[in-house]
């Protein structure tokens, strides 16, 4: 037989406890990834490599899927509707394109250009290309001195179109990814196909990144004032 | 616990492994059985269609992927890697007969049953097919809605399913006997390869 009192006590308590389990597992959901596969895909990253890299920071992860942390899912602050890391040639990582110009267009005509920075990470937000839908044509431009003064500054030096269009991905390295060319992934973005071509081209690789002696170029020819 | 709840678990459990147990007995697939497919036509699909959906639907962050159910293999995307030991690139080499193979065999097997229902009608109201209710949106599409009753793409494809390829009667008809293409409809396929 029940006792009045333990009763009631025990109906507070259970209460509680449920509470507590509730404002628990609330607290899990929001603030922990409960999607296992987008977990593993983040835990597969591994961690920063802070010797090639300022760690969390625009030139960290060159070639990596960005938006796999930058996304609703997180972990990353940011949120990027299109990232990707531009190199010069095929396989090597060492060498990547700065000042790229990186021009998007999308399905109602719409055209976006974005510059890569020193380690060649490019990235757009939202608010950067406002009603961006896909499917989205891309080519990457590398001219000899961007932004520069002088007559031949902004003649190019290599351009490349992307073949077929983007579907819906927002990280180039989901498909282009780095190093690697086969059946299924056509390779890391490359300016020229091989790193021979790339050596005989010698092209322009910053030796420092960041460099505080150099501000930044953030705006494409057209769209400077 | 009392004699009366005790029993009841144990009818319960007792169930459960009946249950288990009669459906280990079921009767094992028959390897033999075929079911017989009426395909649309495969010539007309490799010159005027193929090209159109690979290059609509087939990059790799789309049906370019091993997990999707309507898979495409191309140039622009997913590559065969059971032929030419493995060596196509995506994005080098030119896609391959036995890929176009392989997107056709992907295509009708998506709905084959209803595919032949829709062959046995002559292509009359293609929608019923999944494989275009989906990019039309008349159902949840992931990427999106990819076609328009209006736009070329669909209707190189409607035309390719329209091309009878039974009789009436139900007799099929042999592929060099089968209806080509119109003029307009090869200029929508054209047109629509050249996506975007």
């Amino acid at each position: 037989m029940r006792h009045p009192h333990h009763s009631l006590r025990e109906r507070v308590g259970r209460s509680l406890g449920l509470f507590a389990g509730v404002v628990l597992v609330g607290s899990l959901g929001s603030s922990c990834n409960l999607d296992p596969v987008h977990r593993a895909g983040v835990n597969n990253l591994g961690d920063e490599q802070g010797g090639l890299y300022p760690p969390e920071s625009a030139y960290h992860r060159p070639g990596e899927p960005c938006a796999l942390c930058h996304s609703a899912a997180g972990p990353a602050g940011l949120q990027f509707v299109l990232a990707g890391t531009i190199f010069w040639g095929p396989d090597r990582y060492d060498r990547r394109v700065n000042k790229a110009y990186v021009r998007i267009g999308g399905p109602e005509k719409t055209t976006k250009c974005f510059v890569t920075n020193c380690n060649g990470n490019f990235f757009v937000r939202s608010e950067d290309y406002k009603n961006l839908k896909f499917p989205l044509l891309v080519s990457v431009e590398r001219v000899i001195d961007p932004g520069g003064p002088g007559p031949t500054a902004e003649k190019s030096i290599r351009v490349r179109r992307m073949s077929s269009h983007i579907g819906r991905e927002a990280s180039c390295a989901t498909c282009h990814i780095l190093g690697l060319r086969d059946f299924g992934s056509p390779g890391q973005i490359r300016l020229y196909d091989t790193e021979s071509e790339v050596d005989t081209a010698k092209p322009p690789i910053p030796a420092q990144c960041p460099n505080v002696d150099e501000p930044p170029l953030t705006q494409c020819p057209e769209d400077r004032l | 616990m009392s004699a009366i709840r005790v029993a009841a678990v144990m009818g319960v459990v007792g169930t459960a492994v009946g249950l288990l147990a009669l459906a280990a007995c079921a009767s094992s697939p028959d390897e033999n059985r075929l079911t017989v497919v009426i395909t649309p036509d495969f010539d007309t699909y490799v010159a005027s269609v193929d090209a159109y959906l690979t290059r609509r639907c087939g990059s790799l962050d789309c049906h370019g992927q091993p997990g999707r159910a309507y898979r495409i293999y191309s140039r622009e995307g997913y590559r065969l890697y059971t032929i030419q030991d493995g060596s196509l690139v995506s994005g080098q080499q030119p896609t391959q007969a036995e890929e176009q193979r392989a997107n056709f065999q992907a295509l009708v097997s998506l709905e084959p049953e209803e595919m032949s229902r829709l062959m046995g009608r002559q292509g009359e109201n293609p929608n019923q097919l999944l494989f275009l209710r989906k990019p039309l949106k008349i159902e949840r599409h992931k990427g999106g809605p990819a076609m328009a009753e209006d736009d070329p793409g669909y209707r190189c494809v409607v035309a390719w399913l329209q091309i009878p390829v039974v009789q009436g009667d139900g007799t099929p008809i042999p592929p060099a006997q089968r209806a080509k293409l119109s003029t307009n409809a090869l200029r929508n396929c054209a047109t629509a390869s050249d996506f975007p």
